[in-house]
């Protein structure tokens, strides 16, 4: 049996007497593009930032690539990429030197590190900037160059959250070319974003967290099948877009629809 | 909607009208909602704690001040020697001006950028500019040496109490002003790599020419000491008769300055010369309007919606103009180089270290003209070196401050903390001995060789000092972080329980090395201090290492903390 690229089981994460993230258990195959969808505030940034070992979490446990994941185990650090939700940038640092420390930092060779950054600088077309310090890139230069940041060695698996977020569409379409290259080579990518229409293109696999507990999880196709068959006349030749399912599975969360702004023209 | 629209349109967008009166409540009430939130975490309880110990701590030193300024003034007015008075408004200009630079990094300022986004008139923007964060620690001190000042002259001619007090208070205005002013053009002229480097320029001539002003001074002494070159100057001539002639103009023009403004008006006060003390207030008003200006463009592009970032030069290089610094590719090298780069880029840091090289040329200067052997002047090269330390405290005691949301880079790279610190140390170690050698070496110029056994005091001091900043640092940086921003040097969060902390651990370790030197002096043996000191730096390196030991656990504890506080948004 192939090992998964990640395995969670009964993942909690409480702050105080909230609790954003309650008994997740969750596994995303090697080389699956996973999308992980939520409403805002629904728990999606604190379970990225428990995978990858920004945040303990309260209870349940992690693998990755099969071995248990904490933030001493800096082997496995060396397999992951990501691009938290803050972007994780160094302002003062122009593209040229943060992508040399951050090859530097995960032990890459001098060689190699200077060879990616240079690539990664003319994929991501931040090579014309290389002058300019980060703090004054714009937002979209920003998200292209974390992830460049977290690409840049070469990881198995992949975290994005929002990747898209502020990114033009010709940029975003490189990203995906990108992504979905790596995915080709096998690697992972477990990804966030609001975008449900660029999740339904690139996910093959899909889970839903609603505040803090997984109500979805599976394969887009399972999914549109699954609540296809609990939609009254919904005809079975009639495909379900991702954003339909999503509604359907998570609605207003079971409040009821907001009063009317009279005063608003 | 309706509604809301008509009653925009009723209300004034007057500084002073109720629309800009209810900004001024709310952000009054944010802030206090925030003071009183921050006190529901344990560290931001002990962070309030010691915001209260400081104002107390400069308080009193305000007081100290005070009562020296006061007791000036009283001497001075009940002799009715007028003329010195402006010695007394300048020290008060002093500190009200060159404090806030100095302590720019410690102290925590209200960024008012993010009230732009709401209907805020440029008038309340300049109101709250000058309002918020008016109980600061030059305004605490000036306004004490204010009081002080005043407490003087009412004492010694308590008939001049209501004019002076209102002289004072204008002082105090146009101090508060041009203090704003000077510190918002500052942080503009630094935001921008041509200008930074002027800036720079002008900070080292200015050094340069504080090495050539107290030869020049000194030189003078020595000629009216000597009776002069012609046996002139034998007898009080007056101040401006002992002076060399090229202060005399500088001397002419001081009653011009604003201090001697002021000076003057209580001096025509003293003299019932009523019109001409509103003379000399009229023209510090004229002062007043002039700091304003400066102060209301600053902030009429901030206003605007001008963000200060460092922007480098516009022209595009194609060529690779970005090498390596360090050879090797590992996290050591990366951490250094990245700091090496970032330093350069930060006036607020290169200020740290250069301020106190500074200090020490004035020190070792005041020591040379005034006391050529003395028991002072055999602890002058320690010292000189110990003040190299000071501006090393926020870069020791604060090492992951200047990372921002790049924190977050360092936990998720498979680099243990302790690499990083240690890297981090490694550097602010090795920039500390260089800054202390300079120390010591300006030390060595300006006052002679050390006796041999005392530099290699020294030195031992330094060796035990080192590691033990550098240990508590560390530990203070994972547990008390607070976020710097590099690109300007007001407007800075701070920590105030860091920074006490931190000059805690600064006195101890000055204290040590003193009491050791002290000790051994006393038995006759100097000598002994150095072993003594080494073994003491033995201590330190032992508890160093084992800090960088445990500093993941302690880092991974306090994880959540670290990247909360350091990738706040600006």
């Amino acid at each position: 049996m192939e090992i998964p690229a990640i395995q969670t089981r009964g993942l909690t994460r409480t702050f105080g007497a909230l609790t954003a993230v309650q008994d997740v258990t969750l596994t995303v195959a090697s080389g699956q593009f996973f999308g992980f969808l939520g409403p805002n505030g629904a728990g999606k940034s604190t379970t990225i930032k428990m995978l990858t070992a920004l945040l303990e979490p309260t209870a349940g446990s992690i693998e990755i690539l099969g071995k248990p994941f904490s933030a001493s185990a800096l082997d496995l650090k060396r397999q992951i990429g990501v691009v938290p939700e803050g972007m994780a940038l160094m302002g003062r640092l122009t593209a040229p030197e943060y992508l040399r420390f951050v090859g530097r930092m995960y032990g890459l060779e001098r060689e190699t590190v200077n060879r990616r950054t240079e690539e990664l600088l003319e994929f991501m077309q931040l090579a014309d900037e290389r002058r300019k310090l980060i703090t004054d890139f714009s937002h979209g230069m920003q998200k292209k160059l974390a992830l460049a940041a977290a690409v840049i060695h070469g990881p198995r698996v992949l975290f994005l959250d929002e990747p898209f977020e502020g990114v033009d569409a010709i940029a975003a379409g490189m990203l995906k070319t990108m992504l979905q290259g790596m995915i080709n080579r096998g690697a992972t990518i477990f990804l966030t974003s609001h975008v449900l229409e660029i999740v339904e293109r690139l996910c093959s696999h899909v889970a839903i967290i609603h505040q803090g507990r997984l109500v979805a999880n599976g394969s887009i196709e399972d999914l549109r099948s699954g609540v296809a068959s609990t939609l009254p006349g919904t005809e079975s030749e009639q495909r379900l877009t991702l954003e339909e399912i999503f509604l359907s599975v998570v609605g207003a969360g079971g409040q009821e629809a907001p009063q009317e702004l009279s005063w608003l023209t | 909607m309706a509604d809301l629209i008509h009653s925009g349109e009723a209300i004034s967008s007057s500084p002073l009208g109720s629309l800009a009166r209810r900004q001024y409540l709310a952000i009054m009430w944010v802030r206090f909602r925030m003071l009183t939130n921050s006190v529901r975490s344990v560290q931001g309880a002990f962070e309030f704690s010691a915001k209260g110990v400081a104002f107390l701590i400069y308080s009193m030193m305000g007081m100290g001040l005070g009562i020296g300024l006061g007791g000036g003034a009283y001497q001075l007015v009940k002799s009715e020697h007028f003329q010195y008075l402006p010695a007394l408004f300048w020290t008060v200009f002093l500190v009200w001006q060159v404090l806030p630079v100095a302590l720019a990094s410690f102290q925590e300022q209200f960024d008012l950028s993010s009230v732009l986004r709401f209907p805020v008139s440029f008038g309340s923007f300049y109101l709250m500019s000058i309002a918020f964060g008016l109980v600061d620690v030059p305004a605490i001190l000036g306004g004490i040496c204010c009081v002080g000042i005043w407490t003087g002259v009412t004492l010694a001619r308590p008939a001049l109490w209501s004019w002076t007090a209102g002289i004072l208070a204008v002082y105090a205005v146009f101090n508060i002003l041009l203090g704003r002013a000077v510190l918002a053009w500052v942080d503009k002229w630094l935001a921008k790599r041509r200008t930074r480097e002027i800036v720079s320029a002008l900070f080292l001539l200015l050094m340069l020419s504080l090495q050539l002003l107290n030869p020049a001074l000194h030189e003078q002494r020595q000629y009216r000491r000597g009776g002069g070159r012609h046996g002139a100057q034998s007898s009080g001539q007056g101040v401006m008769g002992e002076l060399p002639s090229w202060m005399k103009p500088v001397l002419a023009l001081e009653p011009w300055l604003p201090p001697g403004l002021a000076a003057d008006g209580v001096l025509r006060v003293a003299e019932s010369e009523t019109r001409l003390m509103f003379e000399s207030l009229a023209a510090l008003g004229v002062y007043i309007v002039a700091a304003a200006a400066v102060l209301g463009i600053r902030l009429r592009a901030e206003y605007a919606g001008e963000r200060l970032s460092e922007a480098p030069a516009a022209r595009k290089r194609t060529e690779e103009d970005s090498k390596w610094l360090l050879d090797g590719s590992g996290p050591i090298a990366a951490v250094v180089e990245k700091e090496l780069r970032i330093i350069p880029r930060s006036m607020p840091l290169l200020f740290a270290m250069g301020a106190p090289l500074l200090t020490v040329l004035v020190i070792s200067s005041v020591l040379k003209n005034t006391n050529d052997t003395g028991h002072a002047f055999s602890w002058a090269f320690p010292l000189c070196v110990c003040y190299a330390l000071l501006g090393f405290t926020q870069m020791i005691f604060n090492n992951l401050g200047s990372e921002g949301t790049g924190i977050q880079t360092l936990f998720l790279s498979p680099t243990p903390i302790r690499t990083v610190l240690l890297a981090k140390n490694l550097l602010h170690g090795a920039l500390f001995c260089i800054v202390a050698f300079l120390a010591g070496v300006f030390a060595t110029v300006r006052l002679g060789w050390p006796d041999v056994t005392l530099a290699a005091t020294t030195a031992a001091w330094v060796i035990f000092a080192v590691p033990t900043n550098l240990a508590v640092g560390n530990l203070l940086s994972i547990t008390m972080p607070y976020r710097v921003n590099l690109g300007r040097l007001s407007r800075q969060r701070g920590s105030q329980a860091s920074a006490l902390v931190s000059m805690l651990i600064q006195l101890l370790v000055v204290g040590c090395g003193v009491v050791v030197m002290e000790l051994c002096a006393f038995f006759g043996k100097k000598w002994m201090a150095i072993p003594s000191l080494l073994v003491l730096a033995g201590i330190a390196g032992v508890v160093w290492f084992q800090v960088l030991a445990h500093a993941d656990s302690l880092a991974n504890r306090n994880r959540e903390n670290l990247i909360a506080t350091l990738a706040k948004t600006e």
